[in-house]
């Protein structure tokens, strides 16, 4: 396989990977967090690229690291979670750059960890991803109801007789794995278009909320595959691309719904004058 | 980056026992002394508009409005150089700061919408900036900045946007504290809160791209939320929040510059001023937490009644003002009173 063929395949994966858990980020409003996380494996990364490691396992280390840190800030009264996201990310971001600056001659460019390359993928980065999205997928299959239950219902759900801190670290670790494995691909930055905003235009266009994971999934594809066109052919940055097409996605699904909240309210108004 | 010839020449040592010169030295070259200036000036200015995102929990917009000045500062500066960075990224601050106000106000999945707008605006400007030629360092200077390179005519205007974000808090500031500590009340007290909330949002988008100048698109972020947290874990009074966060941010931004100054001086290390900063900062949150966390454990023990009563639940993360109904009546009081 070309290293086009072999981005697609990285493209698609990541695609349908971020609809699966970018729905359980909108749902459970995690996106600070996530946004934190996706900041804070940078470092990471930069550390393994200078102790000669796999940047995957730089920024899996750091990021479990990070989630640690952020749970103790949390539970801090006078801090709260938006602190905590707010500390850890600007910490990932200051080591970061400061390590970068330590070390001017590294080979591996700045750029490579906070937009990504999704063009030098290699076939390990690709199984990775293709294992996190079968994790995934059985995660949703055999704890679906408990996620939906324990997302929309917290009290109930511990009431029920359910553990919530089991269902808080399964996401958790879905959150972060999915972060990690996108950074080779899309960047430290540019993830959270890719876990957001295929999730965001689904929960837009679909009340019902079994769809909405399908439907994630399906934005997902056409976000990563229809991004690496786009940035083929206008010449710009592929994870720009990528990030960008997920975002006119919900562009349009945002229109969607003003249309049809617009067409609602038209024929109620016209229900009652008649 | 710097000789020791710049140095050496005006500076005897002096002869007492502590070396003072050591930490004021630096200062003397023009650079540093500008160096010092902004990182004093952003400090002071994002000790008091920080006050308000952390009482209003606007930790998240604020980064969003951070992303969202990228594709301007890009804009402005692949337009005409370092001279194009304040208007690009004015205009695109103050556009953020609007689409930002009204999407966190939407409700249902406000967060999402929040990193829609955060990673699409961002993206913008990586797009834009990969068509140029040389773009990774572009890129870097855009994303970490370079607070010693801060020309004179960079300073004024970072004064001048600082001090007109301060002035838009200062003016707005009792309907700010009302909105922050009793939103009801403010409502109920025939305040609109849609134009407080664009006036505190503005002002942040201004900080924003005043730091931007200096420390770089994404360590702005670090002066306008730790500094305050710091002063959150010290103290409970919250007219000492906005002081003692001035004093963390300077002391931070002070000790950076000092460090990196000598770091490169007597060791040739090149460490990002900017970066270092940042950790100094978190270093001494680092410090204020433990400290926080060690008299908590010794109260609680003193005491021996557990307060199980006002425990987080976790998801929702309650302003501990909010719990102190006294406080609050109090504050209401004295607003009506005022109005």
């Amino acid at each position: 396989m070309g290293f086009f063929e072999l981005a697609i395949l990285e493209a698609a994966l990541l695609g349908a990977l971020s609809g699966i858990v970018g729905t359980i980020v909108v749902l459970r409003r995690r996106a600070f967090f996530t946004v934190a996380l996706t900041h804070a494996t940078f470092p990471g990364g930069v550390i393994a690229a200078l102790l000669g490691l796999n940047i995957l396992l730089g920024a899996a280390v750091f990021s479990i690291v990070l989630v640690g840190i952020m749970l103790v800030i949390s539970r801090v009264d006078r801090q709260g979670s938006q602190v905590a996201s707010g500390v850890v990310l600007t910490f990932g971001f200051a080591l970061g750059a400061l390590l970068q600056s330590l070390n001017r001659d590294m080979s591996v460019q700045v750029d490579t960890f906070l937009i990504g390359n999704i063009l030098t993928v290699s076939p390990g980065d690709i199984a990775v991803t293709a294992g996190v999205l079968v994790l995934a997928v059985l995660c949703v299959l055999f704890a679906g109801k408990q996620l939906l239950f324990s997302s929309f219902d917290p009290q109930g759900y511990r009431l029920a007789g359910f553990r919530p801190v089991a269902i808080d670290l399964v996401v958790l670790g879905l959150i972060a794995a999915t972060v990690v494995v996108s950074m080779p691909a899309v960047g430290s930055i540019l993830a959270i278009a890719l876990i957001a905003g295929p999730a965001v235009s689904a929960r837009l266009i679909m009340r019902r909320i079994e769809w909405m994971i399908p439907l994630a999934v399906l934005f997902g594809l056409v976000s990563g595959v229809g991004g690496l066109w786009v940035s083929r052919v206008f010449s710009v940055a592929a994870g720009g691309g990528i990030a960008l097409t997920a975002c006119a996605i919900v562009m349009l699904a945002v229109a969607y719904d003003r249309v049809r909240q617009y067409r609602a309210e038209r024929s109620a108004n016209g229900g009652r004058e008649a | 980056m710097w000789t020791a010839t710049i140095l050496s020449p005006s500076h005897p040592s002096t002869d007492s026992p502590v070396d003072l010169g050591f930490f004021f030295d630096p200062f003397s070259v023009p650079f540093m002394a500008r160096a010092l200036t902004t990182v004093l000036v952003l400090a002071v200015a994002s000790g008091i508009v920080g006050v308000f995102i952390n009482l209003r929990n606007l930790e998240f917009i604020s980064d969003g409005l951070v992303h969202a000045v990228f594709p301007g500062l890009v804009v402005g500066f692949v337009a005409s150089g370092t001279d194009g960075l304040l208007p690009g990224a004015l205009v695109a601050g103050v556009l953020a700061a609007l689409l930002l106000t009204v999407a966190s106000r939407r409700g249902v999945g406000s967060d999402a919408a929040i990193a829609v707008v955060l990673a699409g605006s961002f993206s913008i400007g990586i797009v834009i900036v990969s068509r140029e030629t040389n773009y990774v360092s572009q890129l870097e200077q855009l994303l970490f900045g370079g607070v010693l390179t801060v020309t004179p005519s960079q300073l004024t205007q970072i004064i001048i946007v600082g001090v007109v974000a301060v002035v838009l808090v200062v003016i707005t500031w009792r309907r700010q504290l009302f909105l922050a500590l009793d939103p009801v009340g403010s409502r109920a007290a025939g305040y609109r809160s849609l134009p407080t909330e664009i006036v505190l949002n503005c002002a942040i988008a201004l900080l924003v791209v005043a730091g931007s100048q200096a420390l770089g698109n994404l360590l702005v972020l670090a002066l306008l939320v730790v500094p305050v947290a710091i002063a959150r874990l010290l103290v409970r009074r919250l007219m000492l929040l906005a002081p003692l966060a001035i004093i963390s941010a300077a002391l931070a931004g002070w000790l950076g510059l000092v460090t990196s100054f000598h770091a490169s001086i007597s060791y040739g290390i090149t460490a990002s001023p900017g970066s270092l900063i940042v950790i100094i900062l978190i270093t001494l949150y680092a410090v204020a937490l433990l400290g926080h966390l060690l008299v908590e454990r010794i109260r609680t023990a003193r005491r021996a009644v557990p307060h199980t009563c006002f425990e987080h639940t976790g998801q929702h993360p309650v302003l501990d003002l909010d719990q102190d109904v006294s406080a609050r009546r109090r504050w209401s009081a004295r607003f009506r009173r005022a109005v």
